[in-house]
């Protein structure tokens, strides 16, 4: 098993419960790596690996919720499929609220499982894609001049290059050179273009100070 | 007093007469001891015991023999007549002498022993001496006889002679008698008897003061009248008819009395029986050594017997329940080999086959000697079928109550119990899919598919027993004392709660002492109330921090053969004013509760003889709520 294969981390603390579903997810031709306490599993995980955690709410010392708060805390961001024996509401929302993915009750039908458990790869995936995504924008961000970064705050506003020239106290010629950069530098080809990828690592318009 | 008035009215009229009174005088002396003797004689023929009644009627005899002498003495004629008739005389003497003695002895159970083998084998001696010599004791020689006149004309021969001064011996004998009646008298007046001391010591003393004194001095001459034994007699015979009639008298007396204690008797019996009978009191009494059994008219019936059929134990105990027979059987032998107090309750089912309930009470009486041998029993038995009843039914509720509040908290347990079942079903699912999903695979792993199966297995006996255990609490049945360990059993309720105590945030730790006494208790209602004290403790911790949630069951054998279980919890604690209202029925601190658990656990603890209390912890908060059953010992059932 290479690192770059997805698991699902399954954690319950009932011995027998957690067998059969390693046995459930292994069949469905899933990666499962299983633990019997929240404990044993905050020992183990880091922020690299890709997956998914399928959790049982019910457990001692630490709870499923705990668990939950705990790995949010440690920035890990692996998607959370919640079991429990009785789901009532409040505890559902609570979870949900705190990022859960979905939240299954047992006895779980496998069908459901297998599915919440694609879902949750995917969306495991699609979120590691989208955070390498950002963080290349940021990347290239990085390699802006104050001036140009200037200057790019201004495009993103929508204002024109003898507006922006005016702002900064120079002439329309200079701002243009400074805009071209800008563009080359964050591998746009159109103003559209640039106005997604800000939008992408959350930069807003600089404010217009009139 | 008939004789002697009638005797003194004879007296007088033979005097007036001038007839040959002495004569007169003399046989009705002999007459009147005669007639006491054949009184005596007679009592002697009916009490054979009373040898007193035999030797005073021997010395009434002698003394008419010797007043039939003495009139000889006063009519011989000749000196050799009257020296035979004296020698004759001795013997009655004699035994004159030894029956007083006896009597004394006999009847006042007085006078020293000394004192009268001393007087009577002097007698002895001067009897012999009476007949060694040629004439008699009291004579050498007897020269002449004269004629004494008496008042009224007669005339009485007196003898004329040499003293013999062996004589001295029967004087000697005398004296000794005389000494041991003193003694006699003042022992028997000193015993408190003064009236018998006075009457018979008293006359004994004066008749053997006159005729002896008076022998002695005629016989050596001082004065010349004839002997007198006889006539002095009559004061032993006055003291006798005196005494005679009085014994009539206090033999009367007592018969009456007699009569009334009898009448008094048979009361307290009629009463006794009435007492017997409002109660509703069978009585008995079992001769344990001929082993018979005597039983009231009421006992006989109570216990189906008709009146006149004998009855021993063994038929007592044909009746009784055979599942009670040993137990019976076991307290009598415990009462007849211990203190003698007996005491049982059996089931006994007569001839008409009616089940009755029975309790007995009764003593042993021990034989006082003979090491005390158990010598009969005494008894009541009584009919309790309508307490046993009314026991049984109230035991009936207290069951059904206690039912009540298990199935009301299992109510409040039953997320917890579905989870307890939901686990082992959850795998199950999910083992089965899994198989299906193996044996989809073109390549099957069969050891795969043999540890699902072997899974299946196990969780569906792990689902089974959640079942059972639910079920047996659920069950409404009549509560079974057996042995029991109760750490099994709190184990057992641990596992049920398992899920309310993850769900309440609390940890267990178990305290429990390895070999533990067992105690004789029901399964299921201890279950339910270590299931109760458990979730009392939960519920008294929602509002620790969840670190401190901790719940410690802890099981000991004490010094006073119990055992103690008891369940700390570290919640919000009870106030003092409060600790014991919460075993009071419908006090409740909780939004769901009916506030009846803590009740019935207190009415099951306290129905097996035990204890249940609740204490606040002394270091940091919360309570411990402590319950205490006697061990359990061999044999009980």
């Amino acid at each position: 098993v290479t690192s770059s294969d997805p698991t699902v981390f399954l954690i319950d603390d009932d011995a027998s419960v957690l067998r059969a579903v390693e046995r459930l997810l292994r069949a469905a031709g899933f990666h499962v790596s299983p633990f019997d306490s929240p404990a044993q599993f905050l020992e183990q995980c880091d922020t690299d690996i890709r997956g998914c955690i399928v959790l049982d709410v019910q457990m001692p010392h630490v709870n499923g919720l705990e668990l939950q708060g705990e790995l949010r805390a440690k920035e890990v961001t692996l998607p959370i499929i919640f079991l429990t024996g009785h789901g009532d509401i409040p505890m559902t929302v609570r979870a949900l609220k705190q990022g859960a993915l979905d939240f299954l009750t047992k006895p779980i039908q496998g069908e459901a499982l297998i599915d919440a458990v694609r879902a949750a790869i995917a969306s495991d995936a699609a979120q590691r894609l989208a955070r390498a995504e950002v963080a290349e924008i940021r990347r290239r961000l990085a390699t802006l001049t104050p001036r140009e970064y200037e200057v790019f705050g201004h495009v993103l506003a929508g204002r024109l290059n003898k507006q922006t020239a005016a702002d900064l106290g120079t002439v329309e010629k200079t701002i243009k050179v400074h805009r071209a950069r800008v563009m080359d530098k964050m591998q746009a080809r159109s103003v559209a273009e640039l106005v997604h990828l800000a939008e992408r690592a959350g930069i807003a318009a600089s404010s217009h100070s009139d | 007093l008939g004789i002697r008035g009638s005797f003194a009215i004879m007296l007088y009229s033979v005097a007036r007469a001038g007839m040959d009174w002495v004569t007169i005088t003399w046989s009705m002396v002999a007459a009147a001891c005669l007639t006491l003797a054949a009184v005596h004689f007679s009592i002697w023929m009916r009490q054979r015991h009373a040898g007193a009644h035999f030797v005073f009627s021997c010395s009434a005899v002698s003394a008419a023999a010797v007043a039939g002498f003495e009139l000889g003495m006063m009519r011989s004629q000749t000196p050799e007549q009257y020296e035979s008739i004296v020698r004759w005389t001795h013997p009655a003497i004699f035994t004159l002498v030894v029956s007083l003695v006896c009597f004394v002895r006999l009847y006042l159970h007085a006078g020293r022993y000394w004192l009268a083998w001393g007087a009577i084998c002097l007698r002895g001696l001067a009897l012999v001496l009476n007949f060694a010599f040629p004439t008699n004791l009291n004579y050498l020689e007897i020269t002449g006889i004269r004629q004494v006149a008496f008042p009224g004309g007669n005339w009485v021969s007196v003898a004329e002679g040499r003293a013999n001064p062996w004589t001295l011996v029967g004087q000697l004998s005398s004296v000794l008698l005389l000494i041991f009646f003193v003694d006699a008298l003042i022992t028997v007046w000193r015993r408190g008897d003064r009236r018998r001391a006075i009457v018979l010591c008293g006359s004994t003393i004066v008749f053997i003061v006159l005729a002896a004194g008076h022998s002695a001095l005629v016989t050596w001459g001082v004065i010349q009248t004839p002997y007198f034994i006889s006539i002095a007699y009559l004061g032993i015979i006055a003291a006798m008819g005196y005494e005679l009639s009085s014994d009539v008298v206090r033999a009367a007396l007592l018969g009456r009395q007699l009569q009334t204690n009898e009448t008094a008797l048979r009361d307290s019996e009629q009463r006794m029986d009435l007492a017997a009978a409002a109660a509703g009191l069978a009585m008995w009494r079992w001769d344990i050594g001929r082993d018979e059994v005597w039983m009231s008219d009421r006992g006989r019936t109570l216990f189906g017997y008709s009146s006149s059929e004998p009855l021993n134990l063994d038929r007592l105990l044909q009746i009784v329940h055979p599942d009670d027979r040993d137990a019976l059987v076991h307290a009598i032998a415990n009462s007849m080999n211990g203190d003698g107090d007996y005491e049982s309750e059996f089931r006994i089912i007569p001839a008409d086959g009616r089940m009755r309930w029975i309790a007995g009470r009764g003593r042993v009486e021990f034989s006082n000697v003979n090491g005390n041998k158990p010598l009969r029993m005494r008894g009541v038995s009584i009919d309790i079928t309508d307490r046993k009843q009314a026991e049984l039914e109230s035991q009936q509720q207290r069951a059904e109550l206690a039912h009540l509040s298990r199935v009301t908290m299992l109510g409040e347990l039953s997320a917890s119990l579905a989870h307890e079942l939901n686990q082992p079903l959850a795998a199950i699912l999910s083992n089965a899919e899994a198989a299906q999903r193996f044996l989809a695979r073109e390549t099957v792993d069969l050891d795969e598919v043999r540890a699902i199966l072997k899974d299946i297995i196990q969780d569906d006996n792990r689902a089974g027993e959640v079942i059972r255990r639910l079920r047996l609490l659920l069950k409404k049945g009549e509560p079974q004392r057996q042995e029991l360990d109760l750490n099994e059993t709190i184990q057992d309720v641990l596992k049920l709660v398992n899920s309310d105590l993850l769900n309440h945030r609390v940890s267990v730790h178990t305290e429990l002492e390895a070999s533990l006494p067992a105690v004789g208790a029901d399964r299921v209602q201890m279950q339910q109330v270590l299931l109760n004290l458990i979730m009392n403790g939960c519920d008294a911790m929602t509002d620790t921090e969840v670190t401190d949630r901790d719940l410690t069951l802890r099981s000991e054998s004490t010094l006073d053969n119990a055992v103690h279980v008891s369940v700390v919890d570290h919640g919000c604690g009870i106030p003092p004013a409060h600790i014991e209202k919460v075993f009071a029925p419908f006090f409740t601190t909780k939004v769901t509760g009916m506030g009846l658990g803590l009740a019935v656990c207190r009415t099951i603890i306290s129905a097996h003889g035990g204890r249940l209390w609740a204490s606040s912890n002394a270091a940091g908060p919360g309570v411990t709520f402590h319950f205490a059953l006697p061990q359990l010992v061999r044999g009980d059932k």
